[in-house]
């Protein structure tokens, strides 16, 4: 019988000798590659208990096994790098993308609430926080800067601020371009997100938009994954805490993760939320489909959604008489 | 004075202060995971840490660990090595083929397998053994620690293909990963039964003990084919 090995095509007796054989040449890279595409293929596999590296004996694919080890240990070492570089696929890279955003997002949160407190003693009443204080700063450092034309002019003239000393000046506008810079980069990874989206998931884009869509793929953790979750997951991916807590203690089940950014979901009536997060969720999971499956564009997504969130409105216009109370609800009875 | 005791082929009990288990180191002057290296008369011996190796645990738990210095092992859930190191230097003169499926552990791993000549690094899914059938030979020991749900299912399978009449597989079982809920003694008897007779070929349960005080919820097995 025919067998496939790493090393060469063989064809074997009913005693596993090796009848004929067809070795490969020598080659690493080459084997690498024809190794990997021996992974998918069912045909041909070596009897259950075949003696590999004997065989390679013996039909002098090797001399010896300490000949066959090293060139196995090299092939093998250069099939799993060749898969962990293909592994880093467009996907992966917006999954990188998003989570340096959370990072930075985060640094610079802390990085700016430092900033104000610092400033804060030399001029309290600029007002001003974030990358707009920032940048004042970076422009004018100590308040006695400000032009006259400046809309802070007469406020930075009569603060009760303390004199900002060079030394201290110094510090301040070098920590303020930092800020600055780090909120220059959150632009730039957002653009990269958002144009990668359009090439990668145009469906998701165009029916989470392109910030969500990337979150929905980074914690699932593959557009691959996403699109193999049942709505029900989508519905409710980023709120695993809630989760948890809802199979094991039988809280009420969440009703929407962070699909609640969305603005269909967060500008509807709260009585209607879970509605609509529930169609959202299913649209957002065709959307996901399509995108891995096919990657053609369905323009008509985005309106059919909006549709479908209207008659859900508009069907529940008024609130239910009673807000349920969150925590001892009893489990709802599916209504047809 | 540091005192150098062998507890089985290719594992020692080194003595310095403090017992500690230790191999031989096989990549000189290396560390893996932030262990220790203590020469003694002319032998690098590298610590081994019962809490980050399953392995290691079962040794303590006076498990009977079958390696020799050239056993060929099929090592499933190679995660980024740090056991596998280990039994790379048990085996010196033997092969370990180290299956790993998530690329992220692999990708630290390959580091390690490039300086140690009896590694075979695979990235592939240990539950479908036909995928790396062209490359592995029969192996003498399977050990197995996937922490998945089917994980008796996948060791029958590999066991069928790749383990020699005679050979054991070593398995850590991880309560949590069968089932979030249940007790974990109850899980650990379901696993075992399935081992015992839910898959083609059977195991023989030789011995199965918990892995505490340096696993919390993991069962320890060691097992060989059924005859
Ligand atoms: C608990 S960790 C292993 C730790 C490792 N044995 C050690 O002690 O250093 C489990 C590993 O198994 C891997 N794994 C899980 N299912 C697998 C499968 N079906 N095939 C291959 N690897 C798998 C996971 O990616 C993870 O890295």
């Amino acid at each position: 019988m025919k067998i496939n090995t790493w090393f060469g095509v063989l064809e074997i007796g009913s005693k596993g000798e090796v009848l004929a054989s067809d070795s490969f040449p020598k080659d690493i890279r080459e084997l690498a590659l024809r190794s990997l595409s021996l992974r998918d293929s069912r045909q041909n596999l070596p009897p259950e208990g075949f003696d590999l590296k004997a065989a390679a004996i013996e039909c002098k694919f090797v001399d010896s096994l300490s000949e066959y080890y090293s060139l196995l240990h090299e092939v093998t070492l250069e099939a799993a790098k060749h898969q962990v570089s293909e592994a880093l696929t467009p996907d992966q890279r917006i999954v990188q993308a998003v989570e340096a955003l959370d990072d930075i997002n985060e640094t610079t949160n802390s990085l700016s609430e430092r900033l104000f407190e610092w400033y804060g003693g030399y001029f309290p009443e600029s007002g001003l926080n974030g990358e707009a204080l920032a940048l004042f700063i970076v422009k004018y450092g100590s308040r006695e800067n400000v032009a006259p034309d400046d809309p802070l002019y007469l406020k930075a003239r009569d603060s009760m601020g303390a004199k900002l000393e060079a030394a201290d000046e110094v510090l301040l506008k070098g920590f303020a371009e930092n800020v600055c810079s780090l909120y220059e980069r959150r632009k730039q990874i957002e653009a990269y997100i958002e144009s990668s989206m359009e090439i990668l998931a145009p469906n998701l884009t165009i029916t989470a938009g392109p910030m969500l869509g990337a979150r929905l793929i980074s914690i699932a953790g593959s557009l691959e994954k996403l699109a193999a979750f049942p709505s029900s997951t989508i519905q409710v991916i980023g709120a695993s805490k809630a989760l948890f807590k809802h199979l094991r203690e039988r809280a009420p089940s969440p009703k929407h993760g962070i699909i609640y950014s969305h603005p269909l979901v967060n500008t509807s009536p709260w009585w209607v939320r879970g509605k609509v997060a529930r169609a959202l969720a299913a649209k957002l999971s065709l959307a996901a489909r399509i995108d891995f499956y096919s990657g053609k564009i369905d323009p008509s997504l985005p309106e059919k959604l909006e549709e479908k969130i209207q008659k859900i409105r508009a069907l529940n216009p008024r609130p239910p008489q009673k807000r349920p109370e969150s925590g001892a609800k009893p489990k709802k009875k599916r209504r047809k | 004075m540091t005192d150098v005791r062998k507890l089985s082929d290719g594992i020692f009990e080194v003595t310095k202060g403090k017992k500690q288990l230790a191999t031989k180191n096989l990549d000189l002057g290396k560390t893996v995971y932030g262990e220790k290296l203590i020469p003694v008369e002319g032998v690098e011996y590298r610590t081994w840490d019962p809490r980050r190796s399953k392995l290691g645990a079962m040794v303590l738990k006076k498990f009977n660990i079958p390696l020799k210095e050239d056993s060929k092992v099929l090592y499933l859930g190679a995660a980024s090595g740090t056991t596998v190191s280990h039994v790379s230097d048990i085996v010196s003169e033997g092969a370990v083929y180290a299956v790993e499926f998530a690329p992220r552990s692999m990708r630290d791993f390959i580091g390690l397998a490039s300086r140690r000549k009896n590694i075979f690094p695979l990235l592939a899914d240990a539950g479908k053994p036909d995928s790396y059938a062209h490359i592995v030979e029969p192996v003498d020991l399977i050990f197995q620690d996937v922490a998945q749900p089917n994980q008796a299912e996948i060791a029958a399978r590999n066991a069928a293909r790749f383990l020699n009449e005679g050979g054991h597989l070593l398995l850590s079982i991880k309560a949590r990963s069968i089932d979030t809920a249940a007790n974990p003694k109850e899980v650990f008897t379901e696993e075992v039964k399935k081992l015992e007779q839910a898959f083609e070929p059977r195991f023989e349960i030789l011995m199965a003990r918990d892995l505490m005080p340096y696993h919390e919820d993991h069962l320890g097995v060691l097992a060989k084919l059924k005859e």
